[in-house]
């Protein structure tokens, strides 16, 4: 028992962390219909500007979060006015090869300043901490607080969009550009502001989690994988979505825990040669997979 | 002008001629070696150490250093082909298997060494060794432990490194030690209380290999295996694998772990407040420097093992000599690479003194023949003696490896103490394993 309980804990935490991965992800595309390769990447920056500046200013990572949302803001922007502006005018093979090259970019940027070897935190107020609550049930401080965080985001992102003004302008630009600016709205600047949102959650998110996972300068794509897997599922484009698909692929990732369960709870011999752990990742890109072929719009897509 | 420029370039011609010219005369006797490292890529930092320890090697054997006690060091050059130096030539093979070949091929078609050493990377070994066996020169294999390499058969490849099986092998020695209180400041630990062992292993071909020797060995040696995982290297998360282990109520946990998963895998261990009785890496992540740098107090109790720690300096004074030069060198105390690198190219000496000629024949000859003793080498090793039949062939069959224990010292430093083998341990070893 106290290993299903232990995996279920371990598959909502790890399911709002992943769904905080995926959250940039889901905005950009809904918003403009592009796909973005190098989110991993953007997540890679967030846990470096954490990580370097917690090391170098000695203050608690916690306390570099707002700058991470900063750095992510501004280089969201950025790319869209330096770059993906550029690649909207082309077609689509533009645009997927225009984000897999920025992905290549920063990617190398990092590894020529940061160098290839996993940096991590050993220092601050939550990290390493956990909490024993009996039955099994272990919380790590620090995924608790990305839990909270993408809580946090999700209904600020959700509020920002459905209850706002500027929601309903980011909204009706992703419906109908033209139409929008016929409207009066600003579409350049909305698209530029969906970038930088996109960007500082994935940062954000980065700077949090880099207290519990190291870094080096390949780590975003398997982020970006899992992301892409998250955003399928909840559908392309859907904040909502994002949500719940994130808490289902973190218990897609907690198989092997749930397969344990069986196995030891019902002693069940084969059960237990399984490995079951090697094959972690297998279930997420059958899920991704299958997902695709009957239902490509995901859980809660409501783009065509 | 134009005359001056035309005796400019017959001075030119005539300076190249005789460069050219001279070390056919002069230099006839120079021992070329290629050497194949990992020089840039994901494990450059080890490739940089491999190379300083094989230059600091080829400092001691091109000239004579009386005073440190090594054969090598006696001389200047190779005496037996009348004091001939020996060049390295290195190669960067990137961790990559296809350039690794192509190296070795250029090495002897275009550089035409006498001989190779190499090359880190098992899978990387495995297709120079096929080089030269293809072209019949000479492979001395350093430090790559995949056990599959000596098992091809091949003629023109040996290896001083032990490999895994070794190194299993030594970790139950050391339980089994623990049992029977041989173990430096621990009394007898009934079997009992570390019968049940569970494994995680990265599950490429070297964690596999490795999952496979710890199940073999614990049956042999009368251990319960109670679980053995295999995961992937790059996971993001280790928490399931983690509650895995767990859920078994292991003793002891055993892994085989690059650098990144093995500092999540002790992480998520502390997450989870894992509370084994004893924890052992095979080396690897285990042993590079972002383990303690990264991991700061939780690395303190765990094992690792090793073939080198500058605490051998402590009962191997040759080990303390080589090793303050190679301080003096590059700043950092010797590894389990360069340590390893620096023996392999010790061999490479010692063969090419025994073989007196540059013919592969009578390398190949002296290679099977050669007999290094224990007290030469800067590892704790029983000496370097090629197996020349049965199923290992080309092995080093008198090497063995650590097993090293980190602990904090007074200074507050996290250091490895030696805890295996028994006769040279450095410190009382920490037992149980402390909580996280």
């Amino acid at each position: 028992m106290d290993i299903l309980l232990g995996s279920i804990a371990s598959g909502i935490l790890l399911g709002m962390v992943l769904s905080l991965v995926a959250l940039g992800l889901t905005i950009i595309f809904g918003l403009m219909d592009i796909v973005n390769f190098a989110h991993g990447e953007f997540l890679m920056i967030g846990m470096y500007t954490g990580l370097l500046t917690a090391q170098a200013t000695g203050l608690d990572p916690l306390l570099t979060l707002p700058l991470a949302a900063g750095i992510g803001f501004l280089l969201g922007v950025a790319c869209y006015g330096g770059f993906v502006k550029y690649l909207l005018r082309g077609p689509m093979i533009a645009q997927l090869l225009g984000t897999f090259g920025l992905m290549l970019l920063l990617r190398n940027i990092a590894l020529l300043f940061f160098g290839s070897e996993d940096r991590g935190l050993h220092h601050g107020l939550l990290v390493g901490k956990s909490f024993d609550i009996g039955m099994g049930i272990i919380i790590s401080a620090t995924k608790l607080a990305v839990a909270v965080l993408a809580v946090l985001s999700f209904c600020g992102v959700w509020l920002l969009m459905n209850r706002t003004k500027l929601g309903k302008a980011l909204t009706a630009t992703a419906l109908n550009r033209q139409g929008a600016r016929y409207m009066g709205i600003p579409t350049e600047r909305m698209n530029a502001l969906a970038w930088g949102i996109g960007c500082a959650t994935v940062t954000v998110a980065g700077a949090l989690i880099v207290n519990f996972w190291s870094v080096n300068p390949y780590v975003g794509l398997i982020f970006t994988m899992i992301a892409f897997t998250v955003v399928a599922l909840g559908g392309f484009g859907s904040v909502p979505g994002a949500f719940f698909a994130g808490l289902v692929v973190g218990f897609i990732m907690e198989i092997p825990g749930f397969w344990d369960f069986f196995a030891i709870t019902f002693d069940i011999g084969w059960m237990a040669d399984v490995p079951m752990t090697s094959f972690k990742y297998t279930w997420i890109y059958v899920a991704y997979f299958v997902i695709m072929l009957i239902r490509p719009r995901g859980l809660f897509g409501w783009k065509q | 002008m134009r005359s001056s420029l035309k005796r400019k370039r017959l001075l030119l011609g005539i300076i190249l001629l005789t460069a050219l010219a001279l070390p056919g005369a002069a230099m006839a006797e120079e021992i070329k070696i290629g050497v194949l490292f990992p020089l840039t890529g994901g494990a450059a930092a080890a490739g940089r150490e491999l190379r300083s320890g094989a230059e600091l090697a080829l400092e001691i054997a091109n000239s004579a250093m009386p005073d440190i006690d090594m054969t090598m060091a006696k001389n200047a050059g190779i005496k037996s082909m009348g004091g001939s130096k020996i060049t390295l030539i290195f190669k960067d093979h990137e961790g990559n298997p296809t350039l690794g070949a192509d190296l070795a091929k250029k090495l002897i078609l275009d550089d035409k060494v006498h001989g190779l050493m190499g090359a880190y990377h098992s899978a990387v070994t495995k297709t120079v060794s096929a080089v030269a066996e293809q072209y019949g020169i000479p492979l001395i294999n350093d430090s790559s432990t995949s056990p599959e390499l000596t098992k091809q058969g091949y003629k023109w490849f040996w290896r001083t490194t032990p490999h895994d099986i070794y190194f299993t092998k030594d970790l139950f020695e050391f339980l089994k030690g623990l049992t029977e209180g041989k173990v430096k400041g621990v009394p007898a630990v009934p079997k009992q209380d570390i019968l049940n062992l569970a494994s995680a292993c990265e599950k490429t071909e070297w964690g596999a290999a490795v999952s496979e020797l710890i199940e073999k060995f614990g049956k042999d040696y009368g251990f319960e295996v109670k679980k053995s995982i295999l995961y992937a290297a790059k996971a993001t998360d280790l928490s399931s694998e983690v509650r895995s282990l767990i859920a078994v109520k292991p003793d002891a946990m055993l892994f085989a772990s690059y650098t990144s998963d093995a500092i999540l895998m002790m992480k998520t261990l502390k997450d989870q407040k894992a509370a084994p009785k004893l924890l052992w890496g095979q080396n690897a992540g285990f042993e590079v420097p972002e383990f303690v740098s990264t991991l700061g107090d939780a690395a303190v109790g765990s094992l690792t093992r090793t073939v080198f720690i500058p605490k051998i300096a402590q009962v191997k004074p040759v080990a303390a000599k080589v090793n303050s030069m190679y301080k003096a060198k590059t700043g950092n105390d010797l590894s389990g690479a360069s340590a390893r690198s620096f023996t392999g190219l010790q061999a490479w000496v010692h063969v090419l003194e025994k073989a007196g000629s540059l013919k592969p024949a009578d390398i190949q000859k002296a290679a099977n023949a050669i007999e290094i003793p224990g007290a030469e080498l800067v590892v704790p090793w029983q000496g370097i003696k090629f197996a020349t039949s049965g199923d290992d062939i080309g092995q080093n069959t008198l090497g063995m490896g650590l097993i090293g224990q980190y602990q904090k010292t007074a200074d507050g430093k996290i250091d490895l103490e030696i805890v295996y083998p028994f006769n040279v341990a450095t410190a009382n070893m920490l037992y149980p394993f402390p909580k996280f």
